[in-house]
């Protein structure tokens, strides 16, 4: 199944030395963008409470669903409009830029420490290890994630902490894949072998000569893992067992305006763009690093 | 942007005002309804839905039969019935009704039915609605003879409703899955084809017998759908795919009544919503529930006309005592909790939460409601950890070890007995989170009492002190919608059962 | 044959621990009886449900019977329907599996030319217009694909039904959605692929020796790209079955996917036990299969 793994790991994380032709003209440029996109989202999240008009959670039930201003009966008062709830819909959509940022940062970060833990002793040790790990990638790339994701939320319901969780003890499979095959390709590396002879701790050998050298595929593994867990609690809230409300989730404003779709389809856009917008620019900046690290770039 | 988000939903609006329900029922004697729930088995001992009720009053008869209007009891399958003693009826059968497959209905069904579905071991979904009997004899081709296991004040109710006559030698055959995929049963439509989850077709039952009570059937079709999706149900009604279907959600059903295309009809419920707290201290001691002065301040905290008014809409009302208004023994004349934040803070500072406090707060359907129910909390302090759970896990975790708060909501299984809704809830059982010994006392006289004044005086006593000690925060009462073609007669019943056999077109 | 062989243990074993860890994760819980016995139960109702489907005894022990059962092709009853779940899977499958194939054509269909001719032109516009879509197929989530597109083919322009399984237009939309979902990696996997091998040594030796244009592309270039594009289709099948939930929720497809989902709601651990195993068969026999085909395409592999 090595084999597959490797096929899985090259489309998934994508291009191959083809790509770095058009990284050049787009790559930089997309690269440029999606930071740029992507540190604004995080400001407007940092500042949410400066910048959100209302409090995302102060609701007024009799003037629920008012629509966006640029609606005969929309009003500036409530620029985007108000949710089921009578909630402003800006300031809900700034507060959920925290949440999907949070959701997706937190995943990434707990499936990147358990995939790279996995994916370096794979690499490095070889042997029985390798064999294990191997067994246990292929397991988990068995799973049907949504399936299994769901089916734990439902049982432990669906707090902000075990979706954050869910998501990051399954989507650790990339990031075990990428970082053993480059652990495997360091490790026969000279400078490796001499650290080796003159008896440095495995530790330290893994820490000061393997990490840094595989840092960068992992940044890039990191921005892609962070886009996946994104969709992956928007498609969980959307079939109602994400965040819990009155949680701002983008995921879940969706999930929400759903069942208005034919009344009020603004109500599922809105949200829905602004999710489309974060995972784009996520991805733009994952292959634009991906482009720029490429080894066969920087000669 | 803007544009494409303006003009969607413009020319949604306009588009379906536009078109005609070219493909309506009426021309083919059809009428094309959706369930928003998949039924898991037509046989009406093995599911616990609403769907199922429908079914089973659609496809089957009942010994007796309840008039939703006048709430008498007719003679259905049986045609007169005499106590012996309190714990044996005698029934009288129906000569000359026959079942779907031709065969007769006789002594030997009731008896087998009756029989089959009491034991235990055959596993019968709800057991309340069958384990008050013992078994059934025959006395004569049409007569049985009924044993129960102790006095039932309720047993009337339950003859004429969930416990449908079966042919015995059929359901021997095929047993509850086959009596599934294929039912059999007297009732005023025979089953035609089912694709279980998905969709039933039911036709006209030709042999109905002439006397029943329930009528006889007059729409020559009915083909039913599941269609889980509001906006699916709505696009089908629209392009007049179907012509019948209700749980139609408040906003919904508004926006389809200012189209002025179908009947909108709406028509209350039963059930009941209400705040459920932990005053007995089930979660721990220190638990803020155990004060009344919190649970008073809880019930101050919520603005339930305004969820009335706002969310629920239709027929629903604010309800102050934990029953339903109809239900005898039920009373207006309680404490009363005005929406009133400043004097929710008020008390829970006298109670030494000046700054509030964190609490879970559970529910399991209508998060809407439970959502603007945790807002209007958190906006006097009362911080909650909201928890959406499956009703079995929310109930299991109240009956283990207790919630702190959550939000429930009860039909009394559409008993208009108050004892359907606080005899439940409030005798010690592991649902009562009030654990109150008076009340307790007071209920066991009024539920066993014959005298209906004595009944009244001492549910009355129940009620009143649940409001004034506010165990519960009863909220509102619920309603349903109907959206229908024009086509059709129909009008709902309180009971919340569609009788598509006593619908017809126009 | 020691290969297969080899491979065939390795996909056993990862079935089975899927198999083990789901019932375990399943079964954490507790007990499924209040969900089975519905909102009107009382106390005794309940367990008498526990006794009845043998809830009370250890885990490994119902696991244990689980297995045996399911190694026979029996996966239980379903607590909701009361049917055999072979039966309840069987009749959803086909639906599930109908739109696993459209959706895999349609993705390939659409990713293999697109991923040629950005190749042929690398920097040209269709180069960006095929990496536009790709970028933005993986940014749109599923579900709100899957509603904007009910939005302006339902509900507007009343082209396509928004729901159901009565005929092949109500596959339309779910089959465009899931191969959208499908497609980035395969077209970009082309695309890299077709760089390649237009730049091999091989392919320059046909074109020098003036072989027509279409010629160098489909006999000597397509031909050697196509490989790794077949096995990763395969995989992504696998995967797409998986993720199917998602779209047969939204276009009320009554096939596996969403009798998953129903089932969660309604803790119907039979029927998703045997979808979860059933899904990571998918997978499985799909890698599987690709693997073998690797090893059949490259003999070197067969070591590794």
């Amino acid at each position: 199944m090595a084999k597959t793994i490797e096929t899985v790991e090259a489309a998934l994380s994508g291009p191959t030395p083809g790509q770095v032709l058009r990284g050049r003209i787009f790559g930089h440029r997309g690269l440029m963008f999606g930071g740029v996109v992507l540190a604004a989202i995080c400001i407007v999240a940092l500042l949410a409470p400066v910048l959100a008009p209302h409090d995302p959670y102060s609701q007024n039930l009799l003037a629920r669903m008012q629509p966006p201003v640029w609606f005969d009966k929309g009003t500036w008062d409530h620029p985007l409009g108000t949710d089921h709830l009578g909630r402003d819909y800006l300031s809900r959509l700034i507060y959920g830029a925290r949440i999907s940022l949070l959701i997706g940062g937190v995943a990434a970060l707990i499936s990147g420490l358990i995939g790279t833990l996995m994916g370096v002793a794979a690499g490095y040790f070889g042997g029985k290890v390798d064999t294990v790990v191997t067994f246990i990638i292929n397991v988990r790339l068995a799973m049907p994630v949504v399936l299994v994701a769901l089916a734990v939320v439902a049982v432990f319901g669906g707090s902000l902490q075990v979706v954050i969780l869910v998501l990051g003890l399954l989507l650790w499979d990339r990031f075990a894949v990428v970082m053993r095959s480059s652990t495997q390709q360091l490790r026969s590396m000279e400078y490796v072998n001499a650290a080796r002879a003159i008896g440095c701790s495995t530790s330290r050998i893994v820490f000061s000569e393997i990490m840094p050298n595989i840092v960068n595929s992992l940044i890039v593994v990191v921005t892609l893992e962070m886009a996946h867990a994104i969709l992956l609690e928007a498609a969980l809230s959307f079939l109602g067992l994400g965040v819990q409300p009155p949680t701002p989730s983008w995921g879940l404003m969706v999930a929400e305006g759903k069942k208005m779709l034919l009344f009020e389809p603004w109500l599922i856009a809105i949200p829905g763009v602004a999710l489309f917008v974060l995972v784009l620019v996520i991805n733009l900046l994952g292959d634009g690093l991906r482009d720029v690290s490429a080894p066969e770039n920087r000669n | 942007m803007k544009t494409v988000l303006k003009g969607a939903s413009l020319f949604a609006l306009t588009m379906l005002a536009a078109s005609g329900s070219a493909l309506a029922g009426k021309a083919d004697d059809t009428l094309n309804i959706s369930f928003t729930k998949e039924l898991e088995n037509v046989d009406g001992y093995f599911n616990s839905s609403r769907e199922g009720v429908i079914m089973q009053r659609t496809v089957w008869d009942s010994l007796l039969y309840r008039d939703p209007e006048t709430g008498e009891y007719k003679g259905n399958l049986a045609t007169d019935w005499k106590w012996v003693d309190d714990v044996t009826l005698d029934l009288d059968l129906r000569k000359g009704v026959k079942f779907h497959n031709g065969a007769d209905f006789t002594a030997d069904d009731v008896v087998y039915t009756v029989n089959w579905v009491v034991d235990p071991a055959h596993g019968v979904k709800t057991q309340r609605n069958v384990n008050w009997m013992k078994s059934t004899e025959k006395l004569d081709d049409y007569k049985v003879r009924l044993h129960l296991k102790a006095p039932f004040p309720a047993a009337f109710e339950y003859l004429s409703g969930p416990v449908p006559i079966y042919p015995h030698e059929y359901y021997a055959k095929v047993g509850p899955s086959g009596m599934g995929q294929n039912p059999v049963g007297t009732g005023p439509y025979k089953v035609v084809s089912v694709e279980p989850g998905k969709h039933f077709v039911l036709e006209k039952f030709d042999g109905y017998f002439k006397d029943s009570p329930k009528g006889q059937p007059k729409i020559g079709h009915l083909d039913i759908r599941t269609i889980p999706d509001i906006n699916t149900e709505a696009a089908e009604l629209f392009s007049g795919g179907l012509d019948w279907i209700w749980q139609v959600p408040a906003d919904q059903a508004e926006k389809l009544k200012e189209m002025d295309q179908f009947t909108v009809a709406n028509e209350s419920t039963m059930r009941i919503g209400y705040i459920d707290m932990d005053a007995a201290g089930r979660t721990g001691e220190k638990n803020p529930m155990t004060d009344v002065r919190v649970r008073r301040a809880v019930a101050h905290a919520i603005d339930r006309q305004a969820i009335v008014d706002g969310l629920l809409k239709g027929k629903s009302k604010v309800v102050d005592a934990a029953c339903f208004p109809t239900q005898f023994g039920c009373t207006d004349d309680v404490t009363k909790y005005d929406y009133d934040p400043e004097k929710a803070k008020e008390l829970l500072a006298e109670a030494g939460y000046p700054d509030g406090f964190t609490i879970d707060f559970y529910a399991y359907r209508d998060r809407e409601y439970a959502e603007a129910l945790a807002n209007y909390l958190n906006a006097v302090g009362i911080k909650t950890n909201f928890k959406l759970l499956q009703y079995s896990a929310l109930r299991e975790l109240r009956m283990k070890q207790g919630t702190p708060m959550s939000f429930q909501t009860w039909g009394s299984y559409s008993i208009n007995d108050a004892s359907a809704i606080v005899s439940q809830f409030f005798k010690l059982g592991s649902l009562d989170t009030a654990r109150d010994e008076e009340i307790k006392k007071w209920l066991d006289v009024a539920d066993s009492s014959i005298d209906p004044e004595k009944r009244k005086e001492y549910y009355a006593k129940a009620f009143k002190k649940i409001a004034d000690q506010a165990y519960w925060v009863p909220l509102f009462s619920y309603n349903a919608n109907y959206v229908f073609t024009k086509d059709l007669d129909y009008t709902p019943t309180t009971d919340a059962i569609p009788r598509f056999f006593q619908m017809s077109w126009k | 044959m020691i290969y297969t062989l080899k491979r065939l243990g390795l996909a056993i074993l990862v079935a089975l621990a899927v198999s083990m860890l789901s019932f375990t994760l399943l079964h954490l819980s507790g007990d499924p009886a209040s969900a089975i016995a519905g909102e009107s139960a009382t106390d005794a109702d309940i367990a008498a449900i526990r006794a009845f489907y043998g809830f009370d005894r250890p885990l490994i022990v119902q696991y244990a019977d689980w297995l045996f059962s399911a190694l026979r092709g029996d996966f239980g009853e379903s607590y909701y329907f009361q049917l055999p779940v072979a039966q309840l899977i069987g009749d959803r499958l086909s639906i599930t599996m109908t739109l696993g194939i459209c959706g895999i054509t349609f993705a390939i269909l659409t990713a293999v030319p697109l991923g040629v001719a950005a190749a042929v032109r690398p920097n040209s516009m269709i180069d960006r217009v095929a990496l536009f879509i790709s970028v933005m197929g993986q940014a749109m989530p599923s579900f709100w694909f899957g509603l904007v597109l009910v939005v302006i083919f339902s509900i507007k322009f009343r082209l396509l039904p928004p729901s159901g399984t009565d005929g092949w237009q109500n596959f339309v939309m779910p089959t465009v959605v899931l191969g959208y979902y499908a497609m980035p990696a395969i077209m970009r996997l082309t695309r890299a692929g077709m760089l390649d091998v237009l730049s091999a040594d091989y392919v320059r030796t046909a074109r020098a020796k003036g072989a027509s244009e279409m010629r160098v592309m489909f006999k000597h270039a397509l031909r050697n790209a196509i490989i790794p594009v077949v096995s990763l289709s395969a995989v992504q099948m696998g995967f797409m079955l998986g993720g199917s939930i998602v779209v047969e929720s939204i276009f009320a497809l009554h096939g596996a996917g969403y009798l998953a989902w129903e089932s969660i709601g309604r803790n119907d651990l039979p029927t998703v036990q045997a979808l979860i195993l059933i899904f990571a068969l998918f997978y499985i026999v799909f890698t599987f299969l690709s693997d073998l085909l690797n090893a059949w395409l490259d003999p070197r592999m067969r070591v590794g």
